[in-house]
């Protein structure tokens, strides 16, 4: 976690779970347990997975979401989306291909695993990809690779109720609901921005 | 004509105790044996396959509605979340091709009684009077073998039905709704204020979600979880829209059951039942007729993977039909960035609407047009939208602590229907060894010049509310067709009353059978298209 976290002050999203429904409250507090058992991805894989999408998330520091775990459940169960590129492999191989391709592009590099690399190599790696957009990379189209570990990293990343504290959304809203809906209304259990002139581009 | 309730109950069998299931209604409900030869079976139970059997039931036909996915209880099922909400979709696998591949899953594609209604936002417009003579006004698309007229009323009795609240409607038909406008949220009210000050016209619906209680419906809750299901029962869908009438009137719903083949007997022609599968055990239901209602993937791949010794080239396919002309709208989504709070998660996100530049406009260089409605992400799909200006580590953390500070519109561009835009068979098979659907996508130039005019309309929408930065990501919404309803075999593959030209007794009553989609959200059309095919049927056969 860390980084955003101060702009909603108080703003607590677990802590309001007995507002939601029990189904709904099952399923979101489920995400914040830390047990995580790797079951999809090899070691080898974990490591080179569990630090890209630390990178994608800008995640540092020992309260991170556990992203790569939760990627490796929805692998293991085979959740997909629905669908593949015709020139990409399903879900679950693709993932162990464009791992493999980045383990062996930080070894070209620099002679060593990803993870081991430093942030400033590991970052320059990644965004190496990002760059080819439209163009190869291992054989596999980059652009579609960049939209699979993004895709599958924000899916989990913005799932997870402490997330939500970050960026002042409440998260479930049933039974509940809301009563004070329009521009710059607040319902009594939102929290105000504490630093609304924070537009990115300034 | 007679009231709502005369002639659909659905909402009134639902409970009015705080629960959302009538398990009574579905406990007692009528149960077919494979050996009864019942008057129609139907292979799917979304828009399309519910209302027809809700219809049919009504006038006393024997009807068995198989659907591959759950018998929903929105209680027990459906989460206020979007994460959790995943099995909403359909996910079994599918390969997608061409210059500009469309994703599946939860972009379009359903399952379970309800389809995708279930996920669906709620916006029900009707096509324009045009919509269905493209190709007389303007030399694109097709025209359809039914015109506006033919199926006003049965827009109106499904408006009716859902039923639908907003203004009244001053675009192609002018109409009103039988509801009232629902109040609008932050973005809803960026979008007024934007198109006011820009000199655009924008109206507050059409939304199938009533204002007020409806039969044992509830009034909504504004919690801005549509697309996840709703759990209020507020936002229609044929799960509580039409399934329960059908139930009361002796149809079954038999959940979990996936339709393989279509049968024909090689000597008559015609359909004698489905085989299907259910807790992996093969079995046959005969009928009497069969309408298939998959939706515009499934629907050609169960045609392609019925193939016969008469039908060598997939079940209706004698002109290579089957599969072409599916259609999506190109949906560029813009955002905007206000100081103040817009928190556009709250409120359904339908809320507001323009179809100003739904027609060909002569003084452009492209023909037909696209329609502009709120969209309002939630925490995930956001993410997807910024992560596609190419931020990502600290950056895209930044922009997504900024989130309530954003308004989104979204575009419904026209894409034209052409040949190439299909679903054929892929050699991957699935977990029942058939093989899988592989939608090959690719756009034309009249496509490319509508996404970048409706993204130009947004973005001076949000300059206009007073934007700072916006922002787009290119998107597609909706399917239609793949089977398309045309004048002869050669051009499609039924004809007006849904009726396939090769089999008399097969029908298609979904999506699939339109053959042009306007820039309106397909489901009411859907719904309108399968109501008259069932009026039709109950007139003529039988």
């Amino acid at each position: 976690m860390n980084a955003e976290h101060t702009r909603f002050p108080g703003f607590d999203v677990p802590a309001q779970h007995r507002h939601w429904d029990p189904v709904t409250a099952g399923v979101v507090l489920g995400r914040m347990s830390n047990v995580r058992d790797f079951r999809f991805f090899t070691p080898e894989e974990q490591a080179v997975a569990a630090v890209l999408c630390d990178r994608l998330l800008g995640q540092r520091g020992d309260d991170r979401i556990a992203v790569a775990a939760m990627i490796d459940a929805r692998l293991a169960e085979a959740q997909t989306d629905g669908w593949r590129y015709a020139d990409l492999p399903e879900d679950g191989q693709a993932w162990r291909a464009t791992l493999a391709a980045l383990q062996d592009d930080a070894r070209r590099a620099h002679g060593q695993d990803f993870a081991r690399c430093s942030e400033k190599e590991q970052d320059e790696l990644i965004q190496a990809v990002q760059d080819l957009g439209t163009r190869r990379w291992h054989g596999m189209p980059a652009g579609r690779v960049w939209s699979l570990w993004t895709r599958y990293a924000c899916t989990a990343f913005y799932a997870h109720p402490d997330i939500w504290s970050e960026i002042g959304f409440p998260g479930p809203a049933y039974p509940r609901g809301y009563k004070n809906i329009g521009v710059d209304r607040r319902d009594p259990f939102e929290v105000r921005d504490a630093r609304p002139d924070e537009d990115p581009l300034r | 004509m007679s009231t709502v309730r005369d002639r659909n109950a659905s909402a009134w069998l639902l409970p009015n105790d705080g629960s959302r299931t009538n398990h009574r209604l579905r406990a007692d409900m009528r149960r077919f044996d494979d050996t009864d030869e019942v008057d129609l079976v139907v292979v799917g139970c979304g828009a399309g396959g519910s209302v027809l059997t809700q219809r049919l039931a009504r006038g006393g036909w024997r009807v068995a509605a198989l659907d591959a996915g759950p018998f929903w209880d929105p209680d027990r099922d459906w989460v206020s979340d979007e994460a959790g909400s995943h099995h909403l979709y359909w996910t079994e696998p599918r390969v997608i091709d061409g210059t500009d591949p469309v994703p599946l899953g939860s972009n379009n594609s359903g399952r379970g009684v309800g389809g995708s209604m279930v996920h669906y936002a709620g916006y029900t417009p009707r096509f324009h009077p045009s919509d269905f003579e493209t190709y007389t006004r303007d030399r694109v698309g097709a025209d359809w073998p039914l015109s506006y007229r033919n199926l006003r009323p049965y827009y109106e009795a499904i408006e009716q039905e859902l039923p639908v609240a907003g203004e009244r409607w001053p675009w192609g038909d002018p109409h009103t709704y039988p509801h009232r406008p629902h109040p609008v949220g932050g973005n809803g009210e960026i979008f007024l204020r934007g198109a006011r000050a820009a000199g655009i016209t924008a109206k507050v619906g059409p939304v199938a979600i009533a204002n007020g209680r409806f039969g044992n419906r509830p009034h909504c809750i504004y919690r801005g979880f549509c697309l996840q299901g709703c759990k209020v029962n507020a936002k229609a869908s044929p799960l509580i829209t039409h399934i329960p009438d059908a139930l009361a009137h002796g149809a079954e719903v038999r959940a979990d059951s996936m339709v393989t083949r279509i049968e024909v007997d090689q000597r008559t022609g015609l359909a004698t039942g489905v085989h299907y599968v259910r807790d992996g055990i093969t079995r046959f239901q005969r009928a009497r007729m069969v309408a298939v209602a998959g939706y515009s993937i499934e629907t050609p791949r169960l045609l392609l993977n019925s193939a016969s010794a008469r039908f060598p080239d997939g079940l209706c396919n004698d002109f290579d039909q089957v599969g072409r002309y599916l259609m999506v709208q190109g949906a560029p989504q813009t955002a905007g960035r206000f100081d103040a709070e817009i928190r556009m998660y709250k409120a359904p996100p339908p809320e507001v609407s323009t179809e100003q530049f739904y027609e060909t406009d002569p003084a452009r260089p492209y023909k037909r047009g696209f329609s502009i409605q709120t969209v309002s992400p939630l925490p995930i799909t956001w993410a997807e939208h910024v992560a596609a200006q190419g931020h990502w580590g600290d950056n895209l953390r930044r922009y997504m602590s900024d989130y309530v500070h954003w308004s989104c519109l979204g575009a419904l561009c026209e894409f034209l229907p052409r040949p190439d835009n299909r679903v054929t068979l892929a050699d991957e098979k699935d977990r029942h060894g058939l093989p899988v659907a592989k939608f090959s996508y690719s756009q034309g130039d009249n496509d490319r010049q509508l996404m970048r005019a409706a993204q130009q309309v947004m973005e001076d929408i949000l300059h206009a509310a007073g934007a700072g930065e916006v922002i787009t990501i290119q998107r597609y919404a909706h399917l239609v067709g793949g089977a398309r309803m045309a004048a002869d075999p050669r051009h499609g593959v039924v004809d007006a009353d849904c009726r396939t030209f090769a089999v008399p007794n097969l029908y298609i009553t979904d999506g699939s059978v339109l053959p042009t989609q306007g820039s309106a959200n397909p489901a009411l059309t859907i719904m309108a298209v399968a109501a008259r095919a069932a009026d039709r049927l109950r007139g003529s056969n039988r």
